[in-house]
């Protein structure tokens, strides 16, 4: 895939992490619940690799902040931080991992950007963005028990959504054998 | 887009201000509001009323965010109010003997902890500024306007070596494609609606899964305009991978 492509990609999925929450919005509570931007920011990783993941991770909510005001500035740093580390180790994985099946190789991606993403907003979180006031039920509340809807959501629909996208022939497949 | 964007239409300084200078200075404001912390606090949120009397998009604009995040400000108070600070958590267990310390207010079973509420309305404050200041650049800044600001403030990077051309493409791709994939989503919910998808349901469960059956198409269709996206752009020799055809793509 050229740069071009790559960028391309990036600020298009970019653009629907600005889009997606904007409908999800109509939904009570759906941005902590639903978790939208989250899926165009791996969905790019998992096709695009890891700077466009990452810079997708970046461009979506900064941009979303700044022209409709979800997340508000305050939200913004750490939730920033996890969306890159959502694209970068999505990205990482599946240029790294094979096992042979597109499928197994996307999830194992996946979820270890799912867990790493949430592990380090947690730490920027308590060293950094609410330094003394951050505890461990806080991490566990926001990271999993709230958003559970919007983590078996991603389970559900990013590899099935990579896997369109491959038989469409819009991204380069991973496996041209299977 | 300007509806978007929640610009607003009015004449006056920060309508008139750079972009640049506008992002900078809620970069600088951002650091002040953290930084800030009693009376400097009060005083920092007294010019961000100032900067909102000052961009005429009124109050209700200016507030929109604070209204939005009422109740997570709310329960931010009520949490820090009930189990923040150190006296009045030593005698939680005890009302009484909490409110005797003279740091609690006890109403019944509820003890109210006055530096927890203290702490809790310094964190309020401070997120509500930010709110405001957010608001105000977005209500006075319209969305070009804000990529040529990202872009001048990111070019002294170029300087040290750094590509500033591909995150400006990304920037500028990504706003110009907010609209039109926010037309081609309406598109595909209509589209679903004449098929009996049920997307504008009360219920909210029956809503989010018919949504979540649109996300597909909308994958497809923007990755498909990306692919034209791209392909347009290589065909006209715009080059990323080396610097001289880039330079001549961009101007060709």
């Amino acid at each position: 895939m050229s740069q071009v492509k790559r960028i391309v990609i990036a600020a298009v999925c970019a653009a629907i992490g600005i889009v997606l929450p904007m409908a999800f919005h109509s939904i009570p509570n759906a941005g902590s619940v639903w978790l939208p931007m989250h899926i165009p920011v791996m969905i790019c990783g998992l096709v695009a690799g890891p700077a466009a993941g990452a810079a997708t991770g970046l461009l979506a909510p900064v941009l979303s902040s700044l022209l409709t005001g979800m997340p508000a500035m305050p939200v913004l740093p750490p939730m920033a931080c996890e969306l890159v580390v959502y694209g970068l180790v999505s990205g990482a994985l599946s240029q790294r991992v094979r096992t042979g099946s597109t499928s197994r190789d996307l999830y194992v991606s996946l979820v270890s950007a799912m867990v790493a993403g949430r592990v380090v907003r947690g730490v920027l979180s308590a060293l950094i963005f609410s330094a003394g006031s951050y505890s461990l039920e806080a991490w566990l509340m926001t990271s999993f028990a709230t958003c559970l809807t919007g983590i078996v959501l991603q389970l559900v629909v990013v590899v099935p959504i990579v896997v369109s996208l491959e038989r469409a022939g819009l991204v380069p497949p991973r496996n041209p054998e299977e | 887009m300007r509806a978007l964007s929640g610009y607003v239409w009015a004449d006056s300084p920060l309508h008139r201000a750079p972009a640049a200078a506008k992002l900078a200075g809620l970069l600088v404001c951002v650091a002040l509001v953290v930084a800030a912390r009693g009376w400097a606090l009060l005083a920092v949120c007294a010019g961000c009323a100032a900067l909102a009397a000052l961009s005429r998009v009124g109050w209700r604009r200016a507030l929109q965010p604070v209204w939005a995040m009422r109740w997570f400000l709310v329960v931010i108070l009520a949490m820090n109010a009930l189990f923040g600070g150190g006296p009045a958590l030593a005698g939680a267990g005890t009302p009484a003997a909490a409110a005797a310390q003279g740091d609690a207010l006890s109403l019944g079973p509820v003890v109210l902890n006055a530096s927890g509420a203290a702490q809790g309305a310094t964190v309020v404050v401070r997120v509500a500024a930010v709110a405001v200041l957010g608001a105000l650049l977005t209500a006075t800044t319209r969305p070009q306007q804000l990529i040529d600001g990202v872009r001048v403030l990111l070019a002294p990077l170029g300087r040290v070596g750094l590509s500033v051309e591909p995150v400006a493409l990304a920037v500028g791709v990504t706003v110009q494609f907010v609209p039109t994939l926010l037309r081609e989503s309406r598109q595909i919910i209509w589209a679903q609606r004449i098929r009996c998808g049920d997307v504008s349901s009360r219920g909210i469960l029956r809503r989010a899964v018919s949504y979540v059956r649109l996300l597909v198409p909308i994958f497809v269709s923007a990755f498909r305009r990306a692919d034209e996206l791209s392909v347009a752009m290589e065909a006209r020799g715009y080059r990323l991978d080396d610097e001289p055809r880039a330079r001549k793509g961009r101007h060709s």
